[in-house]
């Protein structure tokens, strides 16, 4: 910024520099060492680096469990994605136009699975679960956790869009002739679009990584990614976990990206 | 323009004059959050007060007994102790790792910006499991971080910074640095830029600047950065079961083992609600002392 | 023929009065401002009208029809907003379109009548713009073409130049008033800027506090103000209180006051011993220095006497407060090279047909 304004650095501002420029890699040194090794033809998750190879992506694609554990948290994530958008974007829309008094005490009820901890939560619902009689002996009682707790994140996201959102562009519409479902479609579905795009794609996301939810109602003989990867660590340490971690950074770096081009990162809510 | 002719209907409206809007649109909603959120938490409680049974997850009665065992109990007493430990060392060094990030994030008008935005939310967006694989990489015995020190000759033997409170304390730090910088982001750039400038206007210089007013104005943005990292440290699964080994075992990891491997529901429900008591306890004393410098704030 | 008629029309919010029975009447073809401070009820009115608000009681007629209870998009209405409210994500071509598809408009007539509509407010070839590639006042051009191509029986003004610089705020009423009077749309404009009021309207509707304080021509509000509250509103004015000593005419009087009788004209039928004010604008008042030969004075001029107490340079001319006799200050516009200076005597002029009767 300094740059620009032409003033001139003191000392401060280069160790300054130095010092956030050292966090930004701490932030990121982790997550490119990972994929790193994960092309690294050495047998060993180590330095130095033997050269590039493929071998631990074909040897991961060869693993039928993590294949199946892959298509299993694409399933739940999707389901959790879809379901979320279709009730999160509802919740939104009554929250912003029609709460009227409750509105603060109704984006408190649909923000709380983000208050408490996600450990909680799966605790609560691995009681309830076998209270009411679900149980986890099928995928019902996981997949309802994912959608619990990936829930605010589109409603948040929505609602974050239809507060920046012109509400006299809905008058304009009223004025101009359009019915209820012209408006929404025309209008208001259009403007808020980015905020459901980026609510889903997070709510995906989420749903792809979270830990606690899977490890406590997970059905017997189904693991989700994470788990399954969990699993794999507790007795082996070689390079075809950097790989199933590597392909879970890259699906992350893809919603990243397409939000980033979409609507611009700075309006994600959480 | 046939539509004037019509006779005028009359619905209720959407705009302006509504009453009661429609209901349906957040009902769905409300029962997954009552039905599979709320109800859920009660259940925690009913678990805890249950008694044990051999037979069967829970038995026949109801009693006090899970809790008053467990606060007799002073292994479980060390565990919740180095629990909160480490999540006050998380937090206060996420903070003093997070401002300087936010604070650049907030001032930056490089074109780099919103890579450096990629830098802080990424890892946020990696999962948990991801990140801390990654950290065993670095921490093992001959791990990243030791064959770097040792061809650095600064030591001749591996250090121990796995399965200890050290790497899952380090770990947590990388894991939560974000949750910390971004609420503190928000608060620094809704901060006008002019105050800033009225300040070395006045004579103040960068760092007077800084600690009479950037900082005082910032610290709603702390707080609730300091929580969020503090709640999900002390809760926090994943790494300490991944990194802890025995000797950095935490209370989340003692329930689940409760749960999960000793089937021991009731006793496990017992101490998740010490856990959270503890938690809200802090968090409550953490805000009765904070609001007594936030009070000049709007 | 009225197009447009309120009928004592309520609304609250709460405990909050918002509109007390408000009544106008509105002819077709004319352009009437709704005109006071915020919170006088001027856009909750021009909202009832519109349909986003409805009444508590009273009735709102287009023509003969009752649209009271009938909903805004089907009152075939223009309306043009505050924020313009132009659809972001739409071509300025496909703003426009948006209310003729509503209509049904074939496309051929619709392409026309699009073209027709931009070639008025001067934007041709703006078609496939997008809003935030047009400055303020073309903005504002666009809202304007969208409101009118769908040819609405009323256009609808929400302080639709408050956003625009003071430049372009004056050539925009000018392009406002020229486009309604080609078109011959009735029109309604809320605003708070009495001198936009005054410049673009056929009528004015005074409003203050909920309740109308004067609808009338401008002219009529200007040199015949209601209430002190509407001569205070409009232009500034100097007030004097008396009482109604003599009757001369139906709109006649003369003004018994600390300083004197004072020739003056009012409404009609105020009786002797009447407790009024007088206001004289100060652009009515002629000035002349103590000594000076009165020799333009005519016979029924007033004039009072007082000392300068201050002098304010003004470009094109200076503006003077003059302590009289009474003790009231009055200020007076002084055009010309050479002013008076403070504490100068000085002799203070106007007209009966000047000087206007408010009740006190």
């Amino acid at each position: 910024m300094r740059d620009a304004t032409g003033v001139e650095k003191t000392i401060w501002d280069r160790l300054f520099a130095v010092l956030v420029a050292a966090i930004y890699i701490f932030l990121m040194f982790p997550i490119v060492l990972v994929v790193l090794l994960s092309f690294n033809s050495g047998e060993f998750l180590a330095f130095p680096l033997e050269g590039f190879s493929l071998r631990w992506f074909a040897a991961l694609f060869s693993n039928t469990r993590f294949l199946e554990a892959t298509s299993y948290s694409f399933r739940i994530a999707t389901i959790s994605m879809i379901v979320n958008g279709v009730i999160g974007t509802m919740a939104a829309i009554y929250v912003a136009r029609h709460a009227g008094s409750n509105r603060d005490r109704i984006r408190l009820i649909m923000t709380s699975p983000l208050l408490v901890p996600e450990i909680l939560t799966a605790i609560a619902l691995l009681f309830y679960f076998y209270e009411i009689g679900i149980g986890t002996d099928y995928s019902i009682g996981i997949q309802i956790g994912h959608i619990v707790v990936t829930f605010p994140y589109v409603f948040l996201n929505v609602s974050s869009a239809l507060f920046n959102f012109d509400r006299s562009q809905e008058e304009a519409a009223r004025s101009l002739g359009a019915g209820a479902w012209m408006r929404f479609r025309r209008v208001t579905l259009p403007a808020i679009k980015p905020g459901i795009i980026t609510g889903c794609l997070f709510a995906f996301v989420i749903s792809f990584d979270i830990f606690n939810i899977s490890l406590l109602l997970k059905s017997l003989g189904s693991n989700t990614l994470p788990l399954e990867l969990f699993d794999y660590l507790r007795f082996n340490f070689d390079p075809t976990a950097a790989a199933i971690a590597s392909l879970s950074i890259f699906l992350t770096f893809a919603a990243i990206l397409i939000i980033d081009r979409t609507v611009g990162l700075r309006s994600l809510r959480f | 323009m046939s539509a004037t002719e019509a006779a005028p209907r009359i619905e209720t409206p959407t705009i302006g004059i509504g009453k009661v809007g429609p209901v349906w649109m957040v009902l769905p909603a409300l029962v997954l959050l009552i039905g599979f959120f709320a109800l859920p938490y009660l259940t925690i409680i009913t678990m805890s007060l249950r008694e044990a049974s051999t037979r069967a997850v829970y038995g026949e009665g109801f009693t006090l007994a899970h809790y008053t065992t467990a606060l007799g109990d002073f292994y479980i007493w060390g565990i919740l102790g180095r629990t909160l430990l480490m999540g006050a060392i998380v937090t206060i060094v996420t903070l003093l790792l997070g401002y300087p990030v936010a604070y650049h994030l907030a001032n930056s008008r490089s074109r780099w910006t919103s890579l450096l935005y990629i830098f802080v939310l990424s890892p946020l967006l990696v999962g948990l499991v991801v990140r801390t694989f990654a950290w065993m990489i670095i921490l093992s015995n001959n791990g990243v971080a030791n064959k770097a020190l040792m061809a650095l000759g600064l030591i001749n033997f591996p250090l121990q910074l796995m399965n200890n409170p050290v790497g899952v304390t380090i770990a947590l730090t990388h894991v939560f640095l974000p949750f910390v910088i971004l609420p503190l982001l928000g608060n620094l750039q809704a901060i006008s830029p002019d105050l800033a400038m009225a300040s070395r206007s006045l004579g103040a210089s960068r760092m007077r600047t800084f600690l009479k007013v950037t900082l005082p104005l910032s610290l709603p943005g702390i707080q609730a950065g300091t929580i969020l990292v503090f709640v999900l440290s002390i809760s926090a699964y994943v790494t300490p079961a991944m990194l802890g080994g025995t000797g950095g075992r935490t209370m989340s990891v003692l329930v689940v083992q409760y749960l999960v491997d000793n089937f021991r529901w009731p006793a496990g429900a017992a101490l998740a609600i010490i856990m959270a008591a503890v938690a809200v306890i802090f968090v409550g004393l953490y805000l009765k002392l904070t609001a007594r410098a936030m009070r000049r704030l709007p | 023929m009225t197009a447009l008629t309120i009928d004592r029309i309520n609304k609250r919010y709460g405990n909050l009065h918002i509109l007390k029975d408000i009544s106008v009447s509105i002819a077709q073809g004319e352009f009437v401002s709704l005109l006071g401070p915020s919170g006088c009820g001027k856009t909750t009115t021009l909202r009832c009208i519109a349909g986003f608000e409805r009444p508590d009681s009273g009735r709102i007629l287009f023509g003969e029809r009752d649209v009271t209870r009938a909903l805004p998009e089907h009152r075939d209405i223009g309306m043009v907003f505050q924020s313009y409210a132009l659809f972001p994500h739409m071509t300025v071509a496909e703003n426009l379109s948006f209310g003729l598809e509503v209509r049904k408009v074939v496309p051929a007539e619709r392409k026309r009548r699009i073209t027709e509509v931009l070639s008025m407010v001067r934007l041709q070839g703006y078609e496939a713009r997008f809003p935030r590639e047009l400055s303020g006042g073309q903005q504002q051009r666009v809202a304007l073409a969208r409101a009118l191509v769908i040819e609405p029986s009323v256009l609808l003004l929400d302080e639709p130049l408050a956003n625009l610089d003071a430049t372009l705020r004056d050539e925009m009423r000018f392009f406002i008033r020229d486009l309604q009077q080609r078109v011959g749309i009735t029109s309604i404009y809320v605003t708070h800027d009495q001198s936009e009021a005054i410049v673009m309207s056929d009528k004015i509707v005074v409003m203050n506090s909920g309740v109308i304080s004067q609808f009338g021509t401008p002219r009529d509000i200007y040199e015949r103000p209601a209430s002190q509250t509407v001569a205070g509103f409009i232009g500034r004015s100097n007030t004097i209180v008396g009482k109604v000593s003599e009757a001369l005419g139906p709109d006649s009087y003369k003004i018994e006051t600390l300083c004197g009788t004072i020739g003056t004209h009012g409404p009609g039928g105020l009786v002797n011993g009447t407790d009024v004010r007088v206001m004289i604008r100060p652009e009515n008042i002629r000035t002349r220095r103590h000594g000076e030969a009165a020799n333009t004075s005519t016979s029924d001029e007033n004039v009072l006497g007082g000392s300068v107490v201050s002098a304010t340079y003004q470009g094109n001319g200076t503006q003077l407060k003059v302590r009289l006799a009474s003790g009231d200050e009055m200020v007076v516009d002084v055009s010309g090279r050479n002013p008076m200076a403070v504490g100068e005597e000085v002799a203070l002029r106007f007209a009966p047909r000047d000087a206007w009767l408010l009740a006190s």
